[in-house]
């Protein structure tokens, strides 16, 4: 792609955002339509609440701004996905910290599995915004793999930020062995977690389990506090230690990963090749395989795959193309 | 070991979130209606408590109280059904909103907070009971808010038409 068509491509998805924003903030500033009007007279002949509530046209008005935002971020968070550029990766990240961490608190959670357990999901006519981000998470891990945990998940987002922030030689890289095993504790959360909701009813768990009420910070027991300060200490030296080993909403997604459609292609010479292992954030390479559980399609690796200049796959064509022009150039066969 | 530890904190977690226990219903219910002398015990349909003022031989019905989750148990927010006692005074006014039991995961910054059922108090059941309008929206907790708001405004409507006469007629 030249560089022209390249910034063309850019300004028109930039202006597709905008007119998506645009339009939801338009859609919500309508007003309400007719039949809704309070009910007649000074008396309390109100019909039953399901003829008196909004029509449907007027719920979805008043949901327009969160759905255009969903819809705008997830166009961000899949374009950077689909183009595999790091820089929009990183505006991702950061759009992910500040819109579905800080401002609407919208990550999903373990309450929700819980809710898949218990029949108690948000009422779906009323939490529409809520429903499309959790149906684009649920169809894109079983398409391509937990893209939700490496773009969309705020307290993920914001651990990828301090890892690319904070310098790299205070990073301890866990040993293979151990990682492989701690990888592992995040499935016994969410078994324990799911065995312990459904005993117990109570879904209240959730804090000590999930850091993601960091974002709205309200829950300032000491117990919690010293829970969350000590994670992130703890990330700050072992980069997303709770993405890899904790998280039980993670590893739901793992679990569903089981199912990823388009998965990464590999090379043949992958089999001995460690370049992508070593280069893996996320521990989600062995050997030649790529664990679809682990991995968050960070999309290091695929960069790699197309480096002409590091991967070995291209390194070898160029060295065999070359041999071969050598030859015809030359037509004395090599002594 | 790492289970272990986490398997302590689920307990100790759980036990916390357990003992934070209610009051009575019969506190709650004078806490609606401060004036009341008695109560009647739950009954009807949908099951109500009504209050009275003076004494066992000329009562006096000064309003109504029920549970939000009775009147509607279809409604719920984030994590189920959020319990609300409701009390409604007989000109159609709230006379105030008790949040009970929910497992809401951002309630304690949006719906738990005293400001929030003191929004309600003296509102009338024919106010449009509108977020971001004549009820303050909470950023980071809209599904709860508008689940709570939501249960407030249609079980007061609902025990307005089923237990209280219009004080004029219609207008028209």
């Amino acid at each position: 792609m030249t560089a022209r068509a390249r910034t063309a491509r850019w300004r028109s998805f930039l202006i597709l955002l905008g007119v998506v924003v645009m339009s939801s903030w338009v859609v919500a500033a309508q007003p309400p339509g007719g039949g809704t009007t309070g009910p007649p007279g000074g008396g309390f002949d109100f019909p039953e609440e399901e003829e008196e509530a909004p029509s449907w046209s007027d719920d979805i008005r008043a949901q327009a701004v969160d759905i255009g935002l969903v819809v705008a971020f997830s166009a961000l968070a899949f374009t950077s996905f689909f183009r595999k550029s790091v820089t929009l990766k990183y505006v991702t990240l950061v759009a992910s910290v500040v819109y579905i961490g800080f401002w609407k608190s919208t990550l999903l959670s373990i309450v929700n599995v819980f809710g898949l357990f218990g029949g108690n999901l948000p009422i779906f006519r009323y939490s529409l915004a809520w429903y499309l981000l959790a149906a684009i998470t649920v169809v894109s891990t079983i398409l391509w793999g937990r893209v939700y945990c490496g773009r969309i998940c705020a307290f993920g987002a914001l651990t990828q930020l301090m890892d690319r922030v904070l310098p790299a030689k205070w990073r301890f890289n866990v040993p293979r062995a151990i990682e492989r095993r701690a990888s592992l504790i995040k499935y016994g959360i969410l078994g324990a977690t799911i065995v312990y909701f459904i005993i117990t009813g109570n879904p209240g768990i959730y804090p000590y389990v999930e850091p993601f009420w960091l974002f709205g910070l309200h829950l300032r027991t000491p117990v919690l506090l010293t829970m969350l300060v000590s994670l992130l200490i703890a990330t700050v030296f072992v980069r997303n230690l709770y993405c890899r080993f904790l998280c039980p909403l993670g590893a739901f997604l793992g679990v569903l990963s089981k199912l990823t459609v388009f998965r990464i292609k590999r090379w043949s010479e992958c089999k001995t090749c460690k370049i992508c292992e070593k280069a893996c954030e996320w521990g989600a390479i062995r050997g030649p395989e790529i664990i679809m559980t682990e991995c968050v399609r960070c999309d290091d690796c695929e960069r790699l795959y197309e480096d002409t200049k590091k991967c070995p796959h291209h390194l070898i064509i160029i060295r065999k193309a070359d041999i071969l022009a050598r030859r015809a150039a030359s037509p004395t066969p090599a002594s | 070991m790492k289970r272990l530890v986490v398997f302590l904190a689920f307990v100790a977690g759980s036990a916390t979130l357990l003992d934070a226990g209610g009051q009575s219903l019969e506190s709650r219910l004078k806490q609606l209606f401060p004036a009341a002398t008695s109560f009647s015990p739950k009954e009807g349909d949908p099951p109500h408590f009504t209050a009275y003022t003076g004494g066992s031989t000329s009562k006096t019905v000064i309003g109504y109280a029920a549970w939000t989750t009775e009147i509607l148990p279809l409604e719920r927010g984030y994590g189920g059904p959020i319990a609300m006692l409701l009390g409604l005074d007989t000109s159609g006014k709230i006379t105030g909103v008790i949040v009970g039991e929910h497992h809401e995961p951002y309630g304690d910054f949006s719906i738990d907070p005293p400001k929030f059922a003191a929004m309600f108090r003296n509102k009338d059941v024919r106010d449009p009971f509108k977020l971001g309008e004549d009820i303050d929206a909470v950023s980071r907790a809209t599904i709860t808010m508008s689940s709570a708001v939501r249960a407030i405004r249609n079980s007061s409507r609902r025990m307005a038409r089923q237990f209280l006469t219009a004080p004029t007629p219609p207008s028209k």
